[in-house]
């Protein structure tokens, strides 16, 4: 009980730019800066995805990334979010005919979608603790159900 | 010896990017890079279409330098087509590209301290960071990606709050700037962390041709090429450079020229309220080939445009000053003791991958055949 609140508020993050433009990897990074400071609200971004609970994946899926992307969603352990920061990992946007295999949720499952070219980092942060802290603990009880069974 | 690879997610590394280090116990021999990651094949979507559409394809080659390329690309259509833009225009163009360099500056500095361990420097610069976003997001509209720059001049006229926001903005910057400068000077972890580590020299910099302020901060002063452009002649522009060729120097040298940059936006700033007239131009694309080259914050950025008459974009081709500093980066690393400070010297060279990636080839090892990724 004590342990799923407070799994709600302690979400570890990683960043996986998956051949964009940069543009929303800067946004994410200026999330540490004192105006928007996420680790407020218990979400730490350090780009570990062994230990990660949330993967948010920018940019179009390039040629190279598109098994890596699929090894790194297997290597983060459960329960774990994925959500698509920006137009291009909506829809590829710009780069529909680049060199690129596809938007993200072709490749791995994606919960939650932020539109935007780049998204402002007080949308991030709001888009971030609409969906993760439930779908967390959602996934959790399906895993849980999975176990007993 | 052994290999440690590094990437392509790695805590320290913004964009994928992957780096064999090549080493002996601690002591670092040598690197492999490997790239790849973020090829999407821009010049090949810019083919054929409409050169307004060229225009927001160039925005999107880099995020943190996007209106440098843009101008780059506008400017090189203005050249081949001989189209004069209003002086009204040429000054707002400095003063975007000048704000922008202030915040790549500050993220590369403030990168820096994150990479040194020394957090308290990292969050101070992207805290003053913020200030400059929040000055380009009412000139232009958008905080990335901005859009402002067409072909015959830019988008939209500042009014007389922007400026004065502009000028108390820049006051309040050039002081907190200061304070920085002083921690960076006195601070006795960042000088032990970084002084003569990362030496790179005269001939190394010639053999590799590096750029921006990597071959600055080792005394290379000429290789800014705003000393070239017509717009910085009328701002009588100085470069900025050191000649000791460390990552102290590197850093030094982004932290002083925010200070030119903030002189020379004062002066654009005058000489925009002296001008009159409209900021934009009706024009026609004559047919042509033609190359433009402009100072990113990063070094120099090349574009070789051939175009029709009808402004559609027949070729085009993109350097950008990233290519060059990795390929210094290896002779850096002579004088790099631990791997610590191998991934420290690869932030203080200021990375850009999405730039740097613009074509993918293969190399067969058994036949030694070079083939195109893409047939």
């Amino acid at each position: 009980m004590i342990k799923e609140f407070f799994r709600k508020r302690s979400i570890h993050a990683c960043v996986v730019n998956t051949g964009g433009c940069n543009g929303c990897d800067i946004e994410i990074l200026t999330l540490i800066a004192s105006r928007y400071d996420i680790e407020q609200y218990g979400i730490y971004i350090h780009n570990n995805p062994r230990e990660a609970d949330l993967l948010i994946v920018t940019g179009p899926v390039t040629l190279p990334w598109k098994d890596r992307l699929k090894e790194l969603y297997e290597k983060t352990p459960e329960p774990k979010v994925v959500i698509a920061v920006g137009a291009c990992a909506l829809s590829c946007g710009i780069f529909k005919e680049g060199h690129v295999c596809g938007p993200v949720d072709r490749i791995i499952p994606v919960d939650g979608v932020i539109p935007g070219c780049p998204p402002r980092p007080a949308q991030i942060i709001e888009a971030i603790l609409k969906v993760v802290p439930t779908s967390i603990a959602e996934r959790e009880k399906v895993i849980k159900e999975e176990i007993s069974q | 010896m052994n290999v440690i690879p590094i990437g392509p997610i790695n805590p320290i590394f913004k964009e994928p990017i992957r780096i064999k280090l090549i080493v002996e116990g601690e002591v670092v021999l040598g690197a492999e890079i490997e790239m790849g990651y973020v090829h999407r094949g821009i010049e090949r979507i810019m083919e054929g279409k409409h050169y307004l559409k060229g225009v927001h394809l160039a925005e999107r080659v880099c995020g943190i330098c996007s209106y440098i390329h843009t101008q780059t690309f506008v400017e090189c259509i203005e050249k081949i087509s001989d189209i004069e833009v209003p002086d009204k225009a040429r000054y707002l163009r400095v003063i975007v590209t000048e704000l922008e360099r202030l915040q790549s500056h500050l993220l590369a500095v403030s990168m820096y301290g994150m990479a040194i361990e020394h957090e308290t420097l990292g969050i101070w610069c992207l805290n003053i960071r913020e200030r400059v976003m929040d000055l380009l997001e009412t000139i232009t509209g958008n905080r990335i990606n901005m859009g402002y720059n067409v072909v015959g001049g830019v988008r939209q006229d500042i009014n007389r709050e922007m400026l004065e926001s502009i000028y108390s903005t820049l006051d309040s910057l050039e002081e907190d700037v200061k304070d920085i400068m002083e921690i960076f000077k006195k601070g006795p972890l960042i000088s032990l962390r970084s002084k003569g580590i990362g030496v790179i020299g005269y001939r190394e910099i010639m053999k590799t041709r590096a750029v921006g302020p990597v071959a600055r901060a080792s005394a290379l002063p000429e290789s800014d090429w705003r000393l070239r452009h017509p717009t910085y002649k009328e701002l009588d522009f100085k470069p900025v450079w050191t000649e000791e060729g460390d990552n102290y120097a590197r850093s030094l040298v982004r932290l002083k020229e925010i200070f030119t940059s903030i002189e020379l936006l004062r002066r654009a700033l005058e000489l925009y309220e002296e001008s009159g007239g409209m900021v934009r131009k009706k024009v026609d694309i004559k047919g042509g080939a033609g190359e433009w080259r402009n100072e990113a914050h990063r070094g120099e950025v090349t574009y070789k445009i051939s175009i029709t008459d009808g402004g559609i974009i027949k070729r085009i081709l993109i350097r950008s000053p990233t290519v060059m500093n990795l390929s210094a980066y290896k002779y850096m690393l002579k004088t790099c003791p631990t791997v610590s400070d191998a991934v420290a010297t690869y932030v203080s060279i200021d990375p850009c991958v999405s730039c740097t990636e613009r074509s993918i080839v293969l190399l067969d090892r058994r036949t030694g055949e070079v083939k195109p990724y893409f047939k």
